[in-house]
């Protein structure tokens, strides 16, 4: 059994000055099968942002091997890079900035109609014209500029081009997080419900753990270039066994009242991305950190179903509540 | 000091209305009767979607709004004196050591070529005077008590050697710590942060109101943020208060249909 | 820093705060700028375009006037020493000054920019060779380059507008370049790589259409100093055949009648190139204002 798309050991540095190297993502291996939703969770520096790029080779990576459907993306010329674009799209965060400001949409939507599908001039419009209304909007905005657009709807059009050609695989790159809350909502609704018509995997990039635990069936989190835990959606939410996955989860605030949180803490130096130690990249701000945690990076371990954990000490633990708030409460806080 | 005793009320804004002047001259109108009162000693929060007005309406307080905007009625009374009638000198007098206000973009607000602990002490001098050294000593205090590590180090270091949750820190112990206000307004303070380090700044805001006295306003659009932390609530959109409450009231019984489409929309993201 | 810096950044939050910043006397000023700029090429042209159809004498023709007339009704701007008007030849000029400026600087607008927009988007070592021959070429005075050029491969009107044309070409590689690097990673650039742009598409086609505002503003002043140029080498006999009615010719050979009173012969042409060259200046920097992206929307 092979994923639509896998991923393994992919990573990508920067030069960042001095012959010193960043690495933004380092040694990440994902399975992505059809049809399904893949979360990428993580904070600002973690690499999520990077993966994506690195998948379709706007970032040429560094190392690792993507293969879509058993063949390799990663050795394509750019030609045949153009042509899986048919298979594999993508949804940017912005759509302030990723909609071409002299473009209108009915523009937007048929360029790629254009250079992917031999598609006549009158199919083309007919195929723009069911596109806008399967995103919710109507034929008139066909012949509008993206200025002219409220921000929900320039991100339906950025929908709307990402499937145009059909594609198997949707990234969407953190798809509503420049968006008002009422918004959000429905773009993610519009989301689920394309995936089911259209049978779309997605691959979700977020930093927002609401919003994944909404729409994903299994979750990655990220941190510092590396995945730390992954599983599925409602077995990492409900039995989080990384430190760094708890400290994420029990920081998310909560638009209710009464809801008390214990918090995880992580408190300390971050580790800097730059030449990092061989060593588990947490280990400046973790409660749980032993001396082994420094001498070598941990592999992530399977506790089965499909849940993998990267840190040998939360998964020895059969309690993993019980030490941690121990270990917490050594820790200074404000 | 006399109104204190007459209010609740240390700021109470009253029918503010106001519009955009246009490139054509036109005028647009933004805010509509806005009205609602910061408690003493209490955190509201200022809740409402990107045009609601929640931050013009902040900026007014300190007189810093667009020179485009036109102000058609209302008063913004902070202890009795209404601010809208001060002048330059008299706003000058208020801000700062009266009213301090927090951006979102701490790193944008800290001058790029002086070192933090500087700007800190800087400060400090305008509003109490005395020597650059023990202002010094009061800016590293102050980066400590916002738990900031080695404040020693940090205050020798230059804003872009903080990190943005770094950053904010300092910008906090600047408006709440050094100023000294008794109201002190944050316009997101911890929008475009990760979680983990909004949540310790929030913290830091409310264990600096209550052991300060400080009344604080906070500007947001996260009602997460607000659940947690904030003793009234005001909800804004397009211009207009629609409802004003107790964070209890506003969140177990919001009577306003904005405010409970606001809300859904949040919970509904929320399995728990 | 006070506490009045702390307070208000020089970024105020608001998104209308940075549209209505820019204060109405500035845009006003812009606005007449380009009013009179646009309005005083627009002359320029129509007498240009004139003059092929129609002027008051023969251009070439000597011995209209007796040489040296003052300006009169019947020769409005005077004849110069050989005795041809005045007024035809300065509006027959206006063909030469007019047409060398503009089409060099389409040239090297379109050579520039387009090299310009390869540097920036592919980067690379094409990148740093063309950047360093650019400053290398900088180092010289565009004026100083040109006599020597022109010197060198011979006088004509093709040479004229090669040399001026290759004189302005490393100012649109590099503003080109620039627009082209700053947008290089957007959104958009990416997402038309995804709709299946090949690399060059996305440069040309979506990026460069983007970047035109600066370009254009940067034309009008290119043209100013093309026009000058223009008229030194005619002036300093390096430019055209000395007959050609062309403006800087003209003011060299009214250079005579400067010393005993015969001012008209040079000045006439002189007043047109410096209209010519201030309208261009006034239009570049009204285009330049609004190519202004705190402008734009």
């Amino acid at each position: 059994m092979s994923a639509l798309l896998q991923v393994r050991a992919l990573s990508k540095l920067f030069p960042a000055g001095g012959g010193r190297r960043l690495r933004a993502v380092d040694g990440v291996s994902l399975e992505l099968e059809a049809g399904e939703t893949l979360a990428l969770v993580g904070e600002s520096g973690s690499g999520k942002s990077t993966v994506a790029r690195c998948l379709v080779r706007l970032v040429e990576p560094s190392g690792g091997e993507v293969t879509l459907d058993g063949q390799s993306i990663l050795s394509l010329p750019p030609k045949a890079l153009a042509r899986q674009y048919r298979r594999i799209q993508m949804v940017f965060q912005d759509p302030n900035a990723s909609l071409n400001p002299r473009m209108r949409v009915r523009e937007v939507l048929e360029e790629p109609l254009r250079l992917h599908l031999d598609l006549a001039p009158p199919a083309r419009a007919d195929r723009a014209c069911e596109l806008i209304e399967r995103v919710g909007l109507g034929v008139v905005h066909l012949d509008r500029y993206p200025h002219e657009l409220s921000g929900g709807q320039r991100q339906r059009v950025g929908i709307a081009r990402a499937i145009a050609v059909s594609p198997d695989i949707v990234i969407l790159d953190e798809p509503t997080s420049s968006l008002d809350v009422s918004v959000r909502g429905q773009i993610l609704d519009l989301l689920l419900d394309l995936q089911q018509r259209l049978g779309l995997a997605y691959l979700f990039i977020s930093h927002d753990l609401q919003v994944v635990r909404h729409v994903a069936d299994r979750v990655a989190v990220m941190y510092l270039g590396v995945i730390v835990e992954q599983g599925p959606t409602e077995r990492v939410f409900a039995e989080p066994r990384h430190p760094y996955t708890r400290a994420l989860l029990s920081a998310t605030p909560m638009a209710r009242w009464g809801i008390a949180r214990t918090r995880l803490r992580l408190v300390g130096e971050i580790t800097s991305p730059i030449d990092p130690p061989d060593a588990c990249r947490l280990v400046g701000r973790c409660p749980l950190a032993q001396p082994s945690c420094a001498a070598r990076r941990p592999e992530l371990i399977d506790l089965g179903d499909r849940h993998a954990v990267a840190c040998p000490i939360a998964t020895q633990s059969p309690h993993p509540g019980a030490p941690l708030r121990a270990a917490n409460e050594r820790i200074p806080t404000c | 000091m006399r109104a204190a005793a007459v209010s609740d009320a240390l700021l109470e804004i009253e029918n503010y209305s106001g519009a955009f002047r246009n490139e054509d001259g036109g005028l647009v109108p933004v805010l509509h009767q806005v009205s609602y009162r910061l408690k003493t000693g209490k955190i509201t929060a200022v809740v409402g979607e990107t045009g609601s007005g929640k931050s013009l309406t902040a900026l007014s307080v300190l007189g810093i709004q667009p020179p485009t905007f036109v102000r058609s009625s209302g008063r913004i009374l902070f202890r009795s004196v209404d601010l809208l009638t001060l002048d330059a000198r008299g706003l000058r007098a208020i801000r700062g050591s009266e009213i301090s206000m927090v951006f979102q973009d701490a790193r944008a607000a800290l001058n790029p070529v002086f070192t933090v602990g500087r700007q800190l002490a800087d400060v400090h001098r305008l509003h109490h005077g005395g020597s650059q050294r023990a202002a010094m000593k009061r800016a590293v205090e102050a980066l400590s008590r916002v738990s900031i590590p080695e404040p020693e180090r940090r205050a020798r270091q230059y804003p872009h050697e903080y990190s943005g949750g770094m950053a904010q820190r300092a910008m906090i112990a600047m408006a709440a710590l050094i100023c000294q206000p008794s109201l002190l307004i944050l316009d997101e303070p911890t929008t475009g942060l990760d979680v983990t380090i909004q949540s310790d700044i929030m913290e830091l805001i409310v264990e600096l109101t209550r052991s300060r006295g400080l009344t604080t306003c906070l500007i947001t659009h996260d009602l997460g943020v607000v659940a947690e932390t904030c003793d009234e609530v005001v909800v804004m959109n397009a211009g207009r208060v629609v409802e004003t409450g107790s964070a209890e009231a506003i969140f177990t019984r919001p009577a306003d249909p904005y405010t409970q489409r606001l809300l859904s929309a949040s919970q509904m993201l929320e399995a728990a | 820093m006070s506490s009045d810096e702390v307070m208000a950044p020089p970024s105020l939050p608001t998104s209308q705060a940075q549209v209505h910043a820019r204060p109405r006397r500035r845009r006003w000023r812009t606005t007449w700028s380009l009013r009179i700029g646009l309005a005083a090429l627009v002359f320029y042209v129509a007498v240009a375009l004139l003059s092929l159809v129609w002027t008051p004498y023969d251009p070439l023709v000597p011995g209209i006037g007796d040489g040296y007339d003052a300006p009169s009704l019947a020769f409005p701007l005077g004849t110069d020493r050989l005795g041809s008007d005045m007024l035809s030849r300065l509006m027959m000029g206006a063909r030469y000054d007019l047409g060398i400026a503009l089409t060099a600087v389409a040239i090297a607008l379109t050579i520039g920019s387009a090299l310009g927009v390869v540097a920036g988007y592919f980067g690379g070592a094409f990148d740093t060779i063309a950047m360093r021959a650019v400053e290398i070429f900088q180092a010289f005075p565009g004026l100083l380059f040109a006599m020597l050029v022109v010197q060198a491969v011979g006088a004509g009107i093709v040479n004229v507008i090669l040399v001026l044309s290759f004189v302005g070409i490393p100012d649109y590689l590099r503003l080109a370049r620039a627009e082209i690097q700053a947008k290089r990673n957007w959104q958009y650039a990416e997402a038309a790589r995804l709709a299946g742009n090949p690399r060059w598409r996305v440069a040309f086609r979506h990026l460069l259409p983007n970047s035109v505002g600066p370009l254009l503003a940067f034309t009008s002043i290119n043209a100013a100093f093309a026009a000058l140029v223009t008229a030194s080498l005619g002036f300093l006999g390096l430019g055209l055949s000395p007959n050609t009615p062309e403006w800087g010719n003209m003011i060299a050979r009214g250079q005579d009648g400067v010393m005993t009173g015969q001012w008209w012969v040079s000045f006439f042409p002189g007043l047109a190139i410096l209209g010519l060259t201030g309208s261009l200046y006034l239009l570049g920097d009204a285009l330049a204002d609004l190519a202004d992206p705190r402008r734009r929307r």
